[in-house]
Formats: structure tokens, C-alpha cells, sequence
């Protein structure tokens, strides 16, 4: 839910109005050069390969700010990192790298618990598998790719989550696009939160089955489409649905917000439907020990039939994890493609995981883990508070690390990115797609390795952005601020 | 002046070409949008406002129908073209019929139709021009025309 003002949505509905006007009488004049110019080398009797109109928005909106997107980094991406500058000769068109680089606060990578830079116990490790088990395993997990570490790792993911076992895939995307399709197919329901991310949205349309929505993070809307649907039957033969999966997410990613997960799982386990937990955000960082969402709301991880996650995002490393009971493991270790003919994941990816769960669970012999828990929880509490009281619109619930600014209007997207990596802050600025059209926003992501010195800088920096280029839409002090706005004016 | 707050709830439209239009604050911005223009014109030619309503009737006419009954499809390639074959307003409100959205939008022509044609004081090449407009956008919008193309036209891809 959020809160605009309403001459925001209306300047905000009118730029894009403008945009989308501009971009129609450029692709017009566009086709009438191409008819009157008829270029001489024309595939004559092809179909396009692709329609004029499908990409108008990546043509027309997207590339005008594409410096704002894609920014290549030149080192790890630990709390300070390197990025490289980019210049343009035609307009954003085309981007160009210079050789220069520029040190910028990284408030950007999925980097919760501070494992994407060198770490004292993981490092080492990483290295010593590195050399021992090479860098790829050449082959896919049932032929010649499990190693002794893939079985180590799998083992410790089903004791970290709480399941019985749980079995390893080298993409996160894919772990889910590849995996619900094994699970329900045509005939079953799925319903899914409205704002799921892609790959769930992608795994649910190549499953074959029937999908539909409900209200995100509302489970009285969940239950009256389990009623609808259940009380329906399929289309057209109205038998009853062969099996009903509900999809959640830990944290949404683009909220910041935490699932609603108890009464979810009351309403799904009243109408006897599956769950499907995606903890890609949530694992690692959040919770006491840092088991996720089920911790943090005391759901016991029995109740939740599948929990799915990724090793990007905490764990520094790549790929993703389905943990679930024994017998379901088993049937997607014999049906799942990903895990058939897929390249395992890489050995040493392998084992930056286990050695990054040990060092959360404590297991290494020092507390660091448990400090590091407790740092992310401290830093994001206190970034968003301060972020609360500067007047900016900031979602996601307390303990998420994750906080997206709203910033509306299409113009103040390039104009946030490009002012904070002026002052040498690199932020992620999200628009649509990933986000509905009018909700765009800046998404900053707290990381365990951010001292308190780097959030108060990153701080200052965004709120003279943020006055800069008018997004503090809940001014918190009104006579304080118009007495200083009388100041600025003479 | 105490700032007047909305709330935008994310709506359950799949379509992102849709869903923009649950959003607060578009009804407004479309007549705002009507206002302006009609300003604009009466400034630039410097009508009489009869004429300048006419002027606006009729590009709000040619702009509205070839954006939600001629084009097809959507301005992204992330849906994989199941929209392909559809109008926006076959789009719209994931295909119902007789939703709030679709309402307002077929009294606004009705609304502009009245206005041009009072102020124009019903005289002749202004009032056949008018009637057509309103005729051919609200028969286009009509619950039975859903799909329906007529003589083929435009039902190619």
C-alpha cells in the first residue's frame, strides 16, 4: 500500500502521457524517413522478426535513460566498489566505457550479510576447492557432476531451513521457471501473489496449468479466490482441480515488505491446498539464527510443504535450493530438467555456501555469524527510521533490509541514479517493468559489511538528492520547513 | 494547503498495459488533459469556442480510436504476444464488460459530442462531423462488439 499525493499521481500520469506522445511521433516520422528513403537491401517476403510496436517501450522510454541501468563494475561488490564511467556520443543511443573508474558506496547488491567480498574463513576455503575440484564440473549432476561438496552442501541447506532434504540447482531463475512445471501441470491450480517475480510468473505460465491472482500479502483476498475456485472446478468441465499450489515470497523484493505467512498458511491448510515459499531475500537475512521468514514468524518449517531459495543473494555465492520432504526430493531429482541436464553448480561456488552457513550457524568456532545477524538488523532498522524521518515515502517492513524509495514521475528516476553517483553513491533505480508503471522507485539494499560512518554518509548524500529533486513527499516538521524554505527564497 | 493523499493499491491486472489505468488521479488527468488542449486551440487559432470544442472532439476522436480500437497488442515484449490479437480495449479490465473504467470512458465522448455541438449552436458542417465521431466511439464500445471485426478489418496481425 502506498501513499501518494495526489497532484503527484496526476503530474506523474501527465509525463508519462507526454513521453509516451513523443515516442509515437518519433516512430512516426521514423516510418515515413524509412518508406521515403526504402533502404536497398530489404529481405523481401520475411516476416519481421519483430513487431514495430512490441518494443516501443524499450526504443522509446527505456533507452533515453539507459545510462541509469547496467552500470559494469570494475571489483567485488563489497560495501565500497568500483564503477566504471560510461559516455554517450548520440544521445544515450549507444554507451561507450571510458578507461576511468569511480569508488561509489554500493547500496545496490544483494550483499546482506557482507559474503560478496573476501571473507577470513570463506575465502581460503573457496580457493583450496577451487584448485582441488576445478572450476566447472563438465558434466550434468546424474552423469559425472556431483561431487563430494554437492552432497555435503545439500545435506546442510535441508538441516539449515529445517526440511529433510533438498536438492541444488545452478541458476536461481531457474530454479524456479524449471521447477513448477514439474510440479503441477495441466488440470491443477496456481495461485500466485499478484507481485511475484518473474521467474515465478514464468515457471507458472510453462506448467500448463490454470494460474491465478490474489491481492498481494491479503489473505482474506486469498481465501475468497481459493473459495471461487474450488467451488468452480476447472474451465469448461468444472471437475474438481487435480491439485491447488499457492505461491508466496519471503520479502517481495520490490516492497521490502515480509509475507504474511501464518495466516496464509491457516487459510491454505483450511482449504488443503500446497505452499510454495520463495525465500531468495529472506534466507540468511532475517531471523534470530537467520533461517528466514519461518523464524522470524514462527511458522514451523514442517507446515510450509516447499521452500525454495537462492545462494545469491546472502550467501555470496550462485544458484538456488528447493528443500522439501524426502519423497519430493526424490521426485524431482528423477523428473526435474534442471537437475538432469543442466551443468551442476560450480565447485567452488559450492563451497563458498557451506562455508558461509557455517560461519552463520557458528559452526566455524567464532560468533561472527550471529554478529553479522545482528549488524544487517541494526543497519536497516536505523537506515529506515532516519530515512522515515528525513520525509521520503520508504516501504517494507521493520527487520527487511530491503528499502525501496518511491520516486513517481519518470524524469526523477535518471535524475536520483545520476545526482547520487555524482556524490559517489551507486544506487538501483527500478522502473517498469519490474515494477508497475507509475510506482517506479529507488531500491536500496543495507548490507552486514556497511558501517555506521558509510550509512550516515549514504544518508546525507540522499536527502540532499532527495530535496534536490522533490521526493520527501511526507515533510515531517511543517513550520521548521517553511521557515527554511522563507530562508532559501531570499 | 494541507496535501490531499491517495492510495495506489497494486491492483490484480496482469496486463501492464492495463493496469495503469486503476491507478488515482487518471480520470482526472484525462479531462485535465481535454481542458488544456481546448485552451490551447482557442489560443493558437484564436475560434470561436464552438469551433475550438469541434477541433478537440474530433482529435480526441482520431487520437482514441486508433489507440484503443486500431492498435493492437502491447508496447512490451515481456507478455510474449498473448495479447496480440487485442484492442486495448478488448484489454481492458482483463475483457469485462460494463466495469466503472469502461463507463466512464463512453460518456466522455458522449460529454464532449454535447458540449461541441451546444456551443457550436447545432449549425451544419460542424454537427455531422461531431455525430459521426460519437457515433463510430461509442458503437465501438459497445459490450457486443468485443472481438467483433468488421469486414475483416484490422483482424489481420
Amino acid at each position: 500500500m502506498v501513499r501518494l499525493p495526489y497532484t503527484t499521481a496526476l503530474t506523474t500520469l501527465f509525463s508519462y502521457g507526454l513521453l509516451f506522445v513523443f515516442g509515437q511521433l518519433r516512430d512516426f516520422f521514423r516510418k515515413l524517413l524509412g518508406w521515403i528513403r526504402k533502404p536497398k537491401d530489404q529481405l523481401k517476403g520475411y516476416a519481421p522478426i519483430c513487431l514495430g510496436l512490441e518494443d516501443f517501450y524499450v526504443r522509446r522510454l527505456y533507452l533515453r535513460i539507459q545510462d541509469c541501468f547496467g552500470r559494469p563494475i570494475a571489483s567485488a561488490p563489497d560495501s565500497w566498489f568500483d564503477v566504471v564511467e560510461r559516455y554517450s556520443n548520440d544521445n544515450n543511443k549507444t554507451l561507450q566505457r571510458s578507461e576511468k573508474t569511480s569508488r561509489c558506496l554500493n547500496l545496490g547488491s544483494y550483499n546482506y550479510l557482507g559474503f560478496a567480498a573476501a571473507d577470513e574463513y570463506c575465502t581460503p576455503r573457496v580457493i583450496q576447492s577451487l584448485k582441488e575440484y576445478s572450476a566447472s564440473t563438465c558434466s550434468t549432476r546424474v552423469e559425472g557432476g556431483t561431487t563430494k561438496l554437492h552432497v555435503e552442501l545439500e545435506e546442510l541447506v535441508a538441516r539449515f531451513v529445517g526440511k529433510e532434504a533438498a536438492i541444488l540447482f545452478g541458476m536461481g531463475y531457474v530454479t524456479n521457471s524449471a521447477l513448477i512445471p514439474c510440479l503441477i501441470g495441466k488440470g491443477g491450480l496456481i495461485i500466485s501473489d499478484s507481485l511475484n517475480h518473474n521467474s515465478i510468473v514464468n515457471g507458472a505460465r510453462g506448467s500448463g496449468a490454470t494460474v491465478r491472482v490474489f491481492q498481494h500479502n491479503t489473505p482474506s483476498h486469498l481465501e475468497e479466490v481459493l473459495r471461487e475456485q474450488i467451488a468452480e472446478g476447472q474451465p469448461r468441465t468444472h471437475r474438481p482441480w487435480k491439485k491447488i499450489i499457492v505461491i508466496v515470497e519471503g520479502i517481495y523484493s520490490m516492497e521490502g515488505e515480509l509475507c504474511k505467512l501464518p495466516e496464509i498458511i491457516a487459510v491454505c491448510k483450511k482449504y488443503k491446498a500446497y505452499t510454495y515459499l520463495d525465500e531468495a531475500h529472506s534466507i540468511g537475512a532475517v531471523g534470530k539464527s537467520g533461517r528466514g521468514v519461518c523464524e522470524l514468524l514462527g511458522v514451523d518449517p514442517a507446515d510450509v510443504d516447499i521452500m525454495m531459495g537462492t545462494f545469491t543473494k546472502s550467501f555470496g555465492s550462485c544458484g538456488g535450493y528447493i528443500a522439501a520432504s524426502k519423497e519430493i526430493i526424490q521426485y524431482l531429482k528423477y523428473s526435474c530438467p534442471a537437475h538432469l541436464y543442466a551443468t551442476s553448480m560450480s565447485p567452488p561456488a559450492v563451497q563458498q555456501v557451506i562455508s558461509a552457513i557455517k560461519v552463520i550457524l557458528g559452526e566455524d568456532g567464532s560468533s561472527r555469524g550471529a554478529q553479522k545477524l545482528a549488524r544487517i538488523r541494526e543497519n536497516s532498522n536505523f537506515f529506515r527510521s532516519e530515512l522515515h524521518k528525513m520525509g521520503f515515502e520508504v516501504l517494507g517492513d521493520n527487520d527487511s533490509p530491503v528499502m525501496p524509495i518511491m520516486l513517481y514521475n519518470p524524469a526523477k528516476i535518471p535524475a536520483f541514479s545520476r545526482e547520487c553517483l555524482r556524490q559517489n553513491v551507486a544506487v538501483v533505480t527500478v522502473a517498469f517493468p519490474a515494477t508497475p508503471l507509475l510506482l517506479a522507485r529507488a531500491r536500496i539494499c543495507i548490507s552486514a559489511s556497511h558501517t555506521r560512518e558509510d550509512l550516515i554518509k549514504a544518508l546525507e548524500v540522499i536527502s540532499k538528492v532527495g530535496d534536490l529533486i522533490g521526493v520527501k513527499y511526507f515533510p515531517a516538521e511543517p513550520p521548521k520547513h517553511l521557515n527554511q524554505g522563507h530562508n532559501k527564497l531570499e | 494547503m494541507g496535501k490531499l493523499y491517495v492510495e495506489a493499491k497494486p491492483s490484480v491486472d496482469l496486463n501492464k498495459n492495463t493496469e495503469w489505468f486503476m491507478y488515482p488521479g487518471v480520470w482526472t488527468t484525462y479531462i485535465a488533459i481535454l481542458f488544456v488542449s481546448w485552451l490551447l486551440v482557442l489560443s493558437v487559432f484564436g475560434c470561436t469556442p464552438g469551433a475550438a470544442w469541434t477541433v478537440v472532439n474530433l482529435f480526441h476522436f482520431a487520437v482514441t480510436y486508433h489507440f484503443f480500437h486500431w492498435k493492437k497488442g502491447t508496447p512490451f515484449a515481456e507478455d510474449q504476444g498473448i495479447y496480440n490479437a487485442l484492442t486495448w480495449w478488448e484489454q481492458m479490465d482483463n475483457g469485462k464488460q460494463l466495469t466503472r473504467n469502461r463507463k466512464f470512458l463512453t460518456a466522455v465522448p458522449v460529454v464532449l459530442y454535447l458540449i461541441a455541438s451546444h456551443t457550436t449552436d447545432y449549425q451544419q458542417p460542424m454537427l455531422i462531423l461531431n455525430t459521426l465521431a460519437v457515433f463510430v466511439l461509442v458503437v465501438a464500445k459497445f459490450p457486443n462488439m468485443h472481438k467483433v471485426r468488421i469486414f475483416g478489418i484490422n483482424a489481420g496481425n
